[in-house]
């Protein structure tokens, strides 16, 4: 079975491993214990001891917490129940205007902003930026992913997830 | 009225079906009997079809005098069994290899056996979406393969046409509202016997195209594959044994849908993703646009994925908009087609490929809509316009997947149509021609989850994309290259940066009558989209030319020419250096001809950004910015990079201005949002107005209508009344 060592899985998930290596990876077959390695390097990412249990996003993930299961940002900061759409708790900053459609796009064709816009959702807290949705005014905020997370542990990993009611 | 009952084959094609549905194994193979007992030989085997299929096609490239096949090989063969699912398939426009399937199938259920007979050396063609391809352009060639007096397979082969005959010159034919225009239809027709194509039906072509010598000498490229493969598999089946091909053939699609499962199951994490994207078509006023056609489209495209516990794939395209008078309508095999060439790309990398993998998805394409017209007089000629972007959503929503389980190498923010060039009337050598320029096929790709985006050299409908080369190209039309460079700034902004694409300049030469037509670009929306906080990509827009140019003069001069547009969004560089006529066209580009002296250019789409701006690396974006991928505005406004000169005068990042300088964007961020219950407050208040563009609201209405599920959706987040309507007609 192919299997790398969490160092290398690391680095590939922080982009810093060199290309040929990379390369190497994509054409091989997969490593069936990937999942539990990934977790365990984005584990270390982050200040807080509650276990990591699905990343959702480059740095959002559903994890453990005393309020129970939620999507949280890297920074620690809570986005809710995971199972509602984090991006209702979100800052969003709205690009619909030909000058700030410009701040992004300097040279290019931009949008007709009463046709569409840039909607940017950041963390409150840290205001990295977790997500961007281009999209006609008025078109509601898309639930980008609800996992089947209780099913994936059960039926995919065979590690049910405790139960926490 | 044909007895269709007394058909074998398509008996046989009912029983399959039938023990597909009782078994939930493709035709009730429950057990890899035959990989059980020799796993090396059945993988053999299927490798060497597999080679069969490649050398077939290169082969055939060969023969072919069309530059799109032989310079950027718009073309793909493949294996059927004798109820047309593929069995092995070669590299190329994998689109078509189950496209193709639709078309045999159809081919039996309509009864051909009886009539027009099926024959040992016959030749079938179709290039009808509603039967089975994409758009007129693809034209498929299949040929039964026989063994003792018994159909055991097919073998077929499609091409890209560059010149379809249609009411503009070349393929893509964005002016046609009706099938009608389209071009030269061939409906699942017999157009050759005992290996060889009928003079009548090379004389049909011969008169109804405008340059026929491609889609001839393709017809016999073909027809030349499918023979070396039909022949290469009888020798097989000599080898193996008739009942070994049969079992054989059976099994490996019943392996690819197994292997499909387990790959899902393997790389993504049950549950439901969701995503959108959109597409504007700006056609009012234009020539030639009947008034049925002309008003502007705004299309929305929401896709809901399921993963299913068992690794199921389900595509839900509920919400999107109705079909229309324009070409750009997708027909159920081009649905089809789009899923399996994204699987073979994105999940089929090991194994075996084959219709096994389509067979492990369902899709949902309502029907009335651009994806399942209830019209099938409607339009195809551009499907890809909506097809492109559709599955880069179905690209990122595996993405997203791949990432929530690690794979973080292969997630992918997807591809971006990359619009197509076409042109016709009188040749630099005096004849008439008509021609469609695949240059288009190397756009910029998507980020990647821990890469950049491949620059210039991605499409999705062809995963060996290549742009061709200059010289090929300029033999072929009365124009020549006063550049081809890459688009600063066009690939999505992110801590990874979608791929840039490029744009041609050409000086039309040696003709007074040239026409250009342009489609498949997004106009007033983004068509594609970022991931994880990346940025979409610039759409192409607009179009420059210059009509009666002084370039002629200027280059007697010796004084500087321009090769592009430059990056200046108000003023061109045309418009700064060229005398002339200047002329800014928005949408598909269709006007009356050009002649000798004028000058034009046309640019593809860059891919969608991965990831926060403010993690890009600084290093990599002085590297960008020195080789024009970037530019320095763009690093300091868009990425918060500060660069400096180095001592031979090439940017070098400035990390401590950098530092300072994305802490200052961060709090701008946190100055300019506010939290999203606010927004939706005032917004709600937008919406309970229908305070939209017209194109909006017309699309809300159209998707509401066609789709509960959307208009529930649509007044649930929006807080309104269970009969709220967007006020207006359509």
């Amino acid at each position: 079975m192919t299997t790398y060592s969490k160092e290398i899985i690391n680095d590939l998930v922080n982009g810093t491993l060199p290309w040929p290596q990379t390369r190497r990876i994509m054409s091989a077959y997969k490593d069936d214990d990937r999942f539990f390695k990934y977790l365990a390097v984005l584990q270390d990412r982050v200040a807080w001891a509650e276990a990591v249990l699905l990343p959702v996003g480059d740095r959002l993930f559903i994890c453990d917490s005393a309020e129970g299961r939620i999507t949280r940002c890297e920074c620690g900061y809570s986005f809710g129940d995971y199972r509602k759409n984090w991006k209702l708790k979100a800052a969003i900053n709205v690009r619909d205007t030909e000058e700030s459609l410009r701040e992004i796009y300097p040279n290019s064709d931009i949008p007709d902003s009463q046709w569409m816009e840039i909607r940017e959702f950041f963390c409150p807290e840290c205001a990295h930026l977790h997500e961007v949705e281009a999209a006609a005014p008025g078109y509601p905020i898309v639930h980008d992913f609800e996992p089947d997370l209780e099913g994936f542990y059960r039926d995919w990993l065979g590690k049910p997830l405790k139960d926490q009611s | 009225m044909l007895d269709k009952t007394a058909n074998p084959l398509q008996r046989r094609l009912l029983e399959s079906e039938r023990l597909m549905e009782e078994t939930g194994c493709y035709d009730g193979i429950t057990e890899l009997r035959l990989r059980g007992q020799d796993p090396l030989k059945f993988e053999t085997l299927h490798t060497k079809l597999r080679a069969y299929c490649v050398s077939a096609r290169e082969m055939a490239r060969r023969i072919s005098a069309s530059p799109g096949v032989r310079e950027v090989g718009e073309m793909v063969v493949a294996i059927y069994t004798p109820e047309g699912d593929a069995i092995a398939l070669s590299n190329g426009i994998m689109v078509h290899v189950h496209t193709m399937s639709r078309f045999i199938k159809w081919m039996i259920r309509n009864g051909y056996e009886q009539n027009p007979c099926i024959r040992d050396g016959d030749i079938f063609a179709n290039n009808d979406a509603f039967i089975g391809t994409v758009q007129v352009p693809d034209v498929m060639d299949v040929v039964p393969i026989f063994h003792e007096g018994t159909l055991v397979g097919w073998a077929g082969a499609v091409c890209h046409e560059l010149e379809a005959g249609g009411i503009t010159p070349g393929g893509d034919v964005c002016l046609a509202q009706e099938r009608f225009t389209e071009g030269l239809f061939v409906c699942a027709e017999k157009i050759g016997e005992n290996d060889e194509i009928r003079r009548d039906y090379v004389i049909r072509c011969e008169r109804n195209l405008r340059m026929p010598i491609y889609w001839v000498l393709d017809e016999k490229a073909k027809v030349a594959a499918c023979i070396d493969m039909r022949e290469n598999v009888k020798q097989l089946i000599e080898e193996i044994g008739l009942e070994y091909w049969q079992r054989l053939s059976k099994e490996f699609i019943e392996e690819g849908r197994r292997a499909q499962l387990a790959r899902t199951r393997q790389l993504t994490v049950p549950g439901i993703y969701r995503g959108h994207t959109f597409y504007g078509h700006v056609t009012e006023g234009k020539p030639g646009f009947q008034p049925l056609a002309d008003p502007n489209w705004l299309y929305n495209i929401p896709i809901e994925m399921e993963i299913t516990s068992e690794g199921k794939i389900r595509l839900d395209f509920d919400g999107t908009q109705p079909w229309g008078y324009h070409s750009m309508n997708c027909t159920p095999a081009g649905m089809d087609g789009g899923m399996f060439v994204t699987l073979t790309q994105h999940m089929n990398f090991e194994g075996l490929v084959n219709d096994g993998a389509w067979l492990a998805t369902e899709i949902n394409i309502p029907h009335g809509t651009w994806t399942n017209p209830d019209n099938e007089m409607a339009a195809t000629a551009t499907s890809w316009a909506l097809l492109l972007p559709a599955y880069g959503v179905f690209q990122r929503l595996l993405s997203r997947g791949f990432i929530a389980r690690g794979f973080v190498e292969e997630a992918f923010v997807g591809q971006v149509n990359s619009p197509m060039i076409e042109m016709g009337g009188t040749s630099q050598y005096g004849t008439g021609f008509g021609m469609a320029h695949f240059e288009c096929a190397a756009a910029g790709s998507g980020a990647l989850a821990i890469k950049d985006g491949l620059d210039t050299a991605y499409v999705g409908w062809n995963p060996e994309s290549d742009m061709g080369n200059i010289e090929i190209w300029e033999q072929n039309m009365p124009m020549v290259y006063i550049g081809r460079s890459i688009v600063p700034n066009s690939g999505g902004a992110g801590k990874y940066r979608g791929g840039c694409a490029f744009i041609s300049t050409w000086l039309i030469n040696k003709t007074d009558h040239l026409r250009l037509v342009t489609s498949e670009h997004s106009s007033r929306v983004f068509d594609n989209g970022g991931l994880c906080g990346g940025y979409p990509a610039p759409t192409c827009e607009k179009h420059h030319a210059v009509r009666n140019s002084d370039i002629h003069e200027r280059a007697e001069r010796r004084e500087p020419l321009a090769h592009t547009p430059g990056t200046d969004p108000l003023v061109s560089d045309f418009e700064r250096i060229y005398k002339g006529e200047q002329v800014w066209e928005e949408g598909p580009y269709i006007t009356r001809p050009h002649k000798a002296g004028d000058i034009f250019s046309h640019a593809y789409n860059g891919g969608g950004g991965f990831g926060d701006v403010l993690e890009r690396d600084p290093i990599k974006t002085a590297w960008d910015v020195e080789n024009g991928f970037l530019t320095r505005e763009a690093a300091e406004k868009v990425f918060g990079i500060i660069l400096k000169e180095d001592a031979e005068g090439y940017p070098q990042a400035d990390i401590d201005a950098t530092v300072a300088r994305r802490a200052e964007i961060r709090r701008e961020r946190m100055r300019k949002a506010i939290p999203v219950s606010e927004w939706m407050v005032r917004e709600q208040l937008r919406v309970k107005a229908s305070d939209f563009a017209p194109e909006v609201a017309k699309m809300y209405r159209s998707a509401m209508k066609l789709s509960p599920r959307f208009s529930k959706d649509f007044r649930e987040f929006w807080g309104l009344a269970s009969d709220f309507t967007i006020a207006g007609e359509n």
